[in-house]
């Protein structure tokens, strides 16, 4: 017998690919909560990593980053200037349908 | 950020104080007027070593947090009390007013806390041994009407 699967539908949850009793060094509230602005945790309110490997969540650092004193320095090691980026996520299962 | 940051990241700190307590020499005698202003707060504090400045003293701090901490840095001054003298150090002013970098827009960190800066000042006095005043202290204190951060220090001595 020949099936032929005409829709199928991908659903997958994610974590980030960090410490998981992490958090963030700024608001102090953990990685898989939200920054003190935000409601819900994840795609809405995302977390930046240093080249260091320190991380935050992003609207936490941006208002660090933001002050002039701040100079562009990662709080946790004063190290100069790390390009900000996400870290990476691992996909925890996948169904398809 | 602005609205609620201080208040939230001080809740926070208070929950870990009452979780797993403080370093020792170090108390919290209150945080805030009331539940709904935490951002007011008195510490203990005392020196762990045999340093004889500071020997069986007690010394009381009050934090003052900003609406924008823990961007903005607590102001942060000891408090004169009849049990509680201002201590002798070449960085703090008899009106208890202290000259540290990490409490100062430059040395600042977010990720400093109630707790951190408190193990500053036990640090700061545990590795001194000039019993004196930083120098225009009868000046400052009768002329200074600024609050702490406003002042421009001048971190002239870095041995201290």
């Amino acid at each position: 017998m020949r099936v032929t699967i005409k829709k199928w539908s991908a659903v997958a949850t994610w974590q980030w690919d960090i410490s998981e009793d992490d958090v963030c060094g700024i608001c102090q509230v953990h990685f898989d909560g939200t920054c003190p602005t935000c409601k819900y945790p994840g795609d809405d309110c995302s977390l930046l990593s240093g080249k260091c490997g320190h991380n935050f969540h992003m609207h936490c650092i941006m208002e660090w980053i933001k002050q002039e004193s701040a100079k562009g320095q990662c709080p946790m090691c004063r190290q100069s200037k790390p390009p900000w980026t996400p870290p990476t996520v691992y996909l925890d299962y996948m169904l398809t349908m | 950020m602005s609205a609620g940051m201080s208040g939230r990241r001080l809740m926070k700190e208070l929950g870990k104080i009452h979780n797993d307590g403080l370093p020792p020499g170090i108390e919290l005698v209150s945080s805030g007027e009331s539940e709904a202003d935490n951002s007011d707060w008195l510490l203990d504090i005392r020196v762990l070593d045999d340093n004889p400045l500071y020997k069986d003293q007690v010394y009381r701090l009050r934090f003052r947090f900003p609406k924008a901490y823990p961007i903005e840095p607590p102001e942060v001054t000891f408090e004169n009390r009849p049990d509680r003298p201002i201590p002798m150090h070449p960085h703090v002013y008899s009106n208890g007013i202290i000259c540290l970098d990490l409490l100062g827009s430059q040395g600042w960190s977010p990720v400093q806390s109630a707790q951190s800066v408190c193990m500053s000042i036990q640090s700061m006095l545990t590795s001194n041994n000039k019993n004196e005043r930083p120098e225009g202290d009868e000046q400052f204190v009768k002329m200074n009407k600024s609050r702490p951060r406003d002042i421009q220090f001048l971190y002239d001595d870095n041995t201290v």
